[in-house]
């Protein structure tokens, strides 16, 4: 034990605290990126082109048919979505999450296909498959029936259309929530029904269904806020239907000549219903008495549906046909047929769509390179920020941690389209012209996805016992080492799943960068958005496939790369 | 290597004080357990003197140095300090040896003396045959070992455990009490160590500081802890005990179910109430009435428990008091039976306050 009995050199370690300038400098840069544009959004709104005060902008948004009208669609659509999607996604949750369906983990993975889908890639294939002349389903319903050529079985062009196809694509946040608090009712409330005498159905009547109804319920608001703030769908189905909902119309004031003062007040009311939903629903699912409380149990006792199993399937698969199915098999067959309305065929087969989109079509190439770059630098700086607030919040390591977090948190209550008019607003005038720029992309994509890498970073940090950096701090480790020694090793799988996200969030974003870009800065989204204005509907089928096979490709490359996927962090047991 | 001092060291957060003028002195080279149950501010005193948070008021010292006063705290990588962690905190991305190593990296001791001397400290432990190994694939036991290898591996003046044991079964438990102690004394740190179990600061401790609601209740050795308490809660908390209330006679006695009963301890002053603590197993129990012994009472048995190595009897007096008496398990009693209770003047400790 000589060894260990000679005197250590008493030098400690060197190295600086940096907590506070580092703090200070991140609340600089979350200010710029969300108090900047929502500022400027409502100094806007209430002052005239001169600047001075006025209440003009909402006075003709209260009384001129032209704002009414889209906001009352607007309020119809969203709740018709929202509907919708509980009726849909309510049984499907039940269904995978509680009893003896077979499949359920195709079922749950072709929902998941559909929460990534782009609604505005749904929208265009839901064109393709519906539209009144050249629909393959209306083209399929003449020449099964006989009918004139003027008569068709649907019309995705409508109010109703637009419900069917935003729905589609919104009904997954549903379900999602409504399968996790299925997945987490412990079967023991329902055993106790159960040896009190209640029959399977009541069980589920009286004790699963109830416990299972505030996240239903904040479901349903979720899936209102979707419908309320997305624009590519009400953009390619509604338009040419003749109808606006806010987000067209707030797009539309950006049209020649623009008016920003109308659209930052048409984007306010959005704003403010944004807030409402998200704290109502943040309330629902926190509330205590619906909490289930009590230790662990065991797994969920799934229901027996006997015969029934197969026709439950068979609803499950006719709701993913219509969301999956139908629109990628649309999309496939567009992409690669000289005419998209005549069957498949041998003659009809065609690489025309793939060449013009890869090498005659100017855009795409400087798109592809855009929508590229912007993604990889998003995701990467997007999940750098999110890294540092959530560690600072989660450790409390600095005064006003809990500022910091609700500045990362707030962008997920500001739509797109509002974000962008801020954007707008914020940075086509000095000191800051970044208009016209990558750069006013990358800051909406950053801000846009900040929530959810840090809500996915938050998570993955309350994995790390605090213990394991306090272990490293109190054997010489400054906070900064100790970061870079222990936490960032640890924290490697959920930075890479909270890089993915921003990477994808950021290829599918169209309804910040249609009010932002221009001629040298436009993503595919936009492209994708232009090429659907003059109808070339093989093209943009080429693009979207092109896009979810990028997609797929940096996921998958990125869980790959050696010394970045590589590792699982295993916990030591207790 | 240095003492470490504790004077008026209060946290609040909020107007709820955690610790509360904790004044205490710790010997270079002690071992001290900080004793109490949850909640009574132990591991915060333990993380005030670690550095991982400030004092609201008073200060800490080791040796001259000043390292804590009021809203101020050096860093903890600064002390010189090392800690064992309830959940050990082992580092699950790096080997047992990367663990231990790293202290002594942050040293920048040369590759070969870091070598060298976590080898030394592994077979101290016991653990040199796992140094590759991650701490996922090592045993409660084993990890323990790893967390108490890194600590002492960087030769800290000051060694802080909190709760080190609680997360492992009870006979490795007891078999790592020793073990803390045997490394204690073999290298000789001042140490804190926070507990809840009594029986693991009676075994390791040199001095116990029995803590409740963020104030000291009693500091001393073990024995003096055990055979002298001198409030209610330390009787209770250390051992468990009787507490008989009465009403005090003269200096000596006070009456208690009907008699005077001579009691130790503190002055019993006349007319007021008064607390007294008398064990379990001190407590003798009689199957008639010894002629004219002092300290004796009548009673009844409401119920025994056979334990194995002892009865454990649940008795009541004549003024419906129940009292436990732990007694040897030869002889049972039946419930209902009447019996007489010796309690030894020497045994019946009158409490202050």
């Amino acid at each position: 034990m000589t060894t260990i009995a000679a005197p250590l050199p008493r030098g400690r370690p060197r190295g600086i605290d940096l907590s506070r300038p580092v703090m200070l400098g991140l609340a600089a840069v979350l200010c710029v990126l969300i108090v900047l544009p929502v500022s400027q959004l409502a100094w806007h709104a209430v002052v005239d082109r001169d600047g001075a005060p006025t209440l003009e902008n909402f006075r003709r948004l209260w009384s001129d048919p032209a704002f009414v009208e889209p906001m009352l669609t607007t309020l119809t659509l969203a709740t018709s979505v929202s509907v919708a999607c509980c009726v849909v996604a309510a049984p499907i949750g039940w269904l995978v999450a509680r009893t003896d369906l077979p499949f359920t983990g195709v079922v749950r993975a072709l929902v998941m296909a559909s929460f990534v889908t782009p609604p505005f890639l749904g929208a265009v294939a839901w064109e393709i498959l519906a539209a009144p002349n050249s629909g393959l389903l209306n083209q399929w319903y003449r020449s099964l029936t006989g009918a004139g050529t003027d008569e068709y079985l649907v019309n995705v062009y409508s109010m109703g259309g637009l419900i069917f196809v935003i729905a589609c694509y919104t009904f997954p946040y549903v379900f999602v929530l409504v399968s996790n608090a299925l997945d987490r009712i412990p079967s023991d409330l329902e055993d106790a029904s159960a040896i009190l005498g209640g029959r399977t159905w009541r069980t589920a009547a009286r004790i699963t269904i109830p416990l299972a109804l505030p996240a239903l319920l904040a479901g349903g608001l979720v899936a209102f806020l979707q419908a309320m703030i997305l624009f590519g769908s009400p953009a390619i189905l509604a338009l040419p239907a003749g109808f606006h909902t806010m987000t067209t119309k707030i797009w539309s004031l950006f049209q020649y000549p623009p008016k920003p003062g109308l659209a930052a007040a048409a984007a306010l009311p959005l704003l403010l219903i944004t807030i409402v939903l998200l704290r109502g629903q943040q309330w629902l699912m926190g509330r205590r008495g619906y909490t289930v409380v009590g230790g662990r149990s065991g797994r969920p006792r799934p229901t027996a549906l006997g015969l029934l199993r197969w026709p439950a399937l068979g609803l499950c698969l006719a709701v993913l046909a219509c969301s999956v199915f139908l629109p990628y098999g649309a999309l496939v067959k567009t992409a690669f047929s000289r005419v998209p309305s005549q069957p498949v065929s041998f003659d009809n087969l065609t690489l025309q769509h793939v060449r013009f989109v890869l090498f005659e079509f100017s855009g795409t190439r400087l798109a592809l390179q855009n929508t590229f770059l912007l993604g990889v630098l998003s995701a990467t700086l997007g999940t750098g920020l999110a890294l540092v607030v959530a560690y600072l919040s989660g450790r409390r390591a600095v005064p006003g941690h809990r500022t910091l977090a609700f500045l990362a948190t707030a962008p997920v209550s500001i739509p797109g389209i509002v974000l962008g008019v801020g954007l707008f607003l914020s940075y086509t005038r000095p000191p800051f012209v970044l208009y016209g720029t990558l750069w006013i992309l990358l800051i909406a994509y950053i801000t846009i996805e900040l929530p959810a890498a840090y809500q996915q970073l938050q998570s993955a940090l309350k994995a790390v016992h605090p213990e394991l950096e306090e272990a490293s701090r109190i054997l010489g480790a400054t906070r900064l080492q100790a970061l870079g020694h222990v936490t960032a090793p640890l924290l490697r799988s959920g930075v890479i799943a909270a890089w993915c996200f921003v990477f994808i969030g950021t290829m599918r974003e169209l309804s910040a960068a249609i009010m932002l870009f221009t001629a040298d800065t436009k993503v595919i989204s936009v492209v994708i958005f232009d090429l659907n204005e003059s109808g070339d509907l093989g093209a943009i089928s080429v693009l979207g496939i092109a896009m979810l096979l990028i997609t797929f490709a940096v996921v998958l490359l990125v869980n790959r790369i050696p010394g970045l996927g590589g590792w699982r962090p295993a916990r030591p047991g207790g | 290597m240095a003492s470490v001092e504790l004077a008026g060291l209060t946290k609040r957060y909020g107007a709820l004080a955690v610790v509360d003028r904790v004044g205490l002195r710790i010997e270079h080279g002690q071992l001290v357990c900080l004793l109490g149950p949850s909640g009574c501010g132990k591991t915060t005193t333990l993380r005030l003197i670690a550095g991982f948070i400030e004092p609201s008021e008073g200060e800490v010292r080791v040796g001259d140095r000043l390292v804590s006063s009021a809203g101020w705290a050096m860093e903890p990588q600064k002390r010189n300090m090392s800690m064992i962690f309830q959940s050990y905190a082992l580092w699950p991305h790096m080997t047992v040896a990367g663990n231990v190593a790293y202290g002594l990296e942050l040293r920048r001791l040369d590759r070969e003396t870091i070598r060298r001397k976590v080898q030394a400290m592994l077979a101290t432990t016991r653990m040199d045959a796992y140094a590759d190994r991650y701490p996922a694939d090592l045993s409660g036991g084993q990890q323990q070992r790893v967390a108490l290898a890194r600590a002492l591996v960087v030769e800290p003046e000051t060694l802080l455990l909190d709760e080190p044991l609680s997360n492992l079964d009870t006979n490795l438990r007891e078999e790592m009490r020793f073990e803390v102690r045997r490394l204690h004394d073999e290298y000789r740190y001042t140490t804190v160590y926070v507990t809840h179990d009594q029986a693991e600061a009676m075994t390791t401790a040199d001095q116990i500081v029995v803590m409740n609601a963020g104030r000291i209740e009693q500091a001393g050795p073990p024995e003096e802890i055990y055979y002298r308490p001198r409030s209610e809660f330390v009787a209770q908390f250390i051992g468990g005990t009787n507490i008989l209330r009465g009403k005090g006679l003269d200096g000596r006695h006070l009456s208690f179910a009907g008699r005077a009963l001579r009691c130790s301890g503190a002055d019993v002053p006349a007319g007021g109430t008064i607390a007294v603590s008398i064990r379990h197993h001190d407590i003798r129990l009689l199957a008639a009435p010894p002629p004219g012994a002092e300290n004796v009472l009548e009673a009844r048995i409401a119920r025994q428990v056979f334990l194995g190595s002892v009865r454990d009897y649940l008795v009541e007096v004549a003024d419906g008091t129940q009292l436990r008496v732990v007694a040897p398990a030869e002889h049972s009693i039946e419930s209902g039976s009447p019996v007489w209770l010796h309690l030894p003047p020497e045994r019946c400790r009158a409490l202050a306050g």
